[in-house]
């Protein structure tokens, strides 16, 4: 068999908009798991023992069960108990987002954790409350420090946020599957898609090499 | 007496480091604690501040007793405390670290503030460091910062937990400078320190503190020259 370049050539706008959605997705979902993620990350520390109960059984239960069952239980199963049918779109952001803000949770509070005791003891002693002291000076230092690992886990959600294809959301992947449906090129789109998620993830951790340089030279004053 | 403390008892686990410990101290006293390690002197500095919660007995700090988080902010804010390792703010510049505190817990207004610091480092000598970050000066430096840091908060006690002992030896003088112009200014201080000069010099009263328990106090003069405890004895002719 023969690479089709003409049908890989033809068929790239309609891959291209699907990655546009993609990208949609994963960055909605970036930005919800990080807000996840850090209250569910402080919660793990928490002082209050029901809290961080509350958070690890959150951790434990999105880390310990497949994505894909994730999604099929928020599109699927979630509006038999609510009876309101869930948007597509809505269901892929919420599976992704609520999955993501697990693991970067735990990114977060091992963060947190890894800064100096005194830092906490320094903000406390001169009056500051124990969220003041969180926001200015325990959380921006942490960030710094997990932006490695904030890194892997995107390029991760991203390649993950193909499962939504499942429920018949129009991303990369499944853009693919309907151009094969129509064209039977399945070496040139699957060819195709895969190097567009190549592109994306290595965009990514470059970003995040330049971010992580820049901290380093700039202001990681540490 | 600005801060009373009695029966003061705390354990880590089954290991209690202090077992009752009675210490008032007046307005513009300097208190120098000085004992050998793990004597659980620093831990007793630390419940003044309720970084640490004693396990028994009391703590009273101008009149307010510590016994929960409620009112501890409060006290905190009158309480300035200065760290054996800085533990500035290393993501911000000296002069953000001295003005966060005043404005977000005092809600003090910025360039007020920023005035503020600027007279605070030029009275430990370090105005043109206003815009340097931790990292870039020295130790005896970042100990200074950190006290002006304590002092814009314009507490009313002073608590000092071996700021010079992660110093290197020939910076310690310039933080000691400091500490002894704060003690004439009238600042009430209570200091733990293995500087035997400072607490010579500039303390009211010196407390031996061995094995948790104060086991001998008085002038610098009666407990340097005329200890009367043997354990005293034993620990000034280790260190003199």
């Amino acid at each position: 068999m023969e690479f089709n370049f003409d049908l890989a050539l033809r068929s790239m706008p309609l891959l291209l908009m699907g990655a546009v959605v993609t990208v949609k997705i994963t960055a909605l979902s970036v930005a919800l798991g990080i807000v996840i993620g850090l209250f569910v990350g402080i919660a793990r520390i928490s002082s209050i023992r029901i809290i961080r109960i509350l958070a690890a059984i959150y951790v434990d239960f999105l880390r310990g069960t497949p994505l894909l069952v994730q999604i099929f239980l928020i599109y699927f199963a979630l509006p038999v108990v609510t009876g309101i049918h869930m948007d597509p779109f809505i269901a892929a952001i919420a599976s992704c987002s609520i999955n993501s803000g697990a693991y970067v949770a735990e990114i977060f509070r091992a963060g947190i954790q890894s800064i100096d005791e005194g830092q906490m003891e320094a903000g406390r002693s001169l009056g500051m409350t124990w969220a003041q002291t969180m926001r200015y000076i325990i959380v921006p230092q942490a960030f710094k420090r997990v932006i490695p690992p904030l890194g892997n886990e995107f390029i991760a959600l991203l390649k993950d946020s193909s499962l939504v294809s499942v429920i018949g959301f129009e991303e990369l992947t499944r853009r693919g599957q309907l151009v094969i449906a129509r064209t039977y090129g399945s070496l040139e789109i699957w060819v195709c898609v895969a190097l567009i998620y190549l592109a994306m993830t290595i965009t990514i951790s470059r970003f995040v090499a330049y971010l992580e340089r820049r901290n380093k030279t700039v202001d990681n004053r540490d | 007496m600005i801060i009373e403390i009695k029966g003061l008892k705390k354990a880590f686990g089954d290991n209690e480091v202090l077992h009752g410990v009675d210490l008032s101290v007046k307005e513009k006293e300097v208190v120098v604690i000085i004992g050998p390690s793990g004597s659980g002197k620093s831990t007793l500095l630390r419940c003044i501040n309720y970084l640490e919660k004693p396990t028994g007995g009391s703590v009273t700090v101008d009149g307010i007793n510590l016994d929960s988080d409620a009112n501890i902010n409060k006290v905190r804010e009158e309480v300035g405390m200065v760290f054996q390792r800085f533990n500035l703010f290393p993501h911000m510049t000296v002069l953000k670290n001295i003005t966060l505190a005043p404005m977000k817990v005092k809600h003090i207004a910025q360039d007020e503030a920023e005035e503020m610091a600027r007279k605070l480092l030029e009275r430990v000598g370090l105005k043109d460091k206003i815009d340097a970050y931790p990292e870039q000066l020295s130790g005896g430096q970042q100990q200074r910062v950190a006290i002006a840091r304590a002092l814009a908060m314009k507490p009313k006690i002073m608590l000092f937990d071996e700021p010079t002992s992660a110093l290197d030896p020939e910076m310690v003088k310039e933080v000691l400078n400091v500490m002894k112009a704060l003690a004439e200014g009238g600042m009430t201080m209570v200091v733990v320190t293995h500087e035997m000069g400072f607490a010579r010099e500039v303390g009211d009263r010196v407390l031996f503190v061995d094995d948790g328990m104060i086991v001998e106090q008085g002038t610098p003069d009666d407990v340097f020259n005329h200890p009367k405890e043997s354990r005293t004895k034993t620990f000034l002719s280790q260190i003199l």
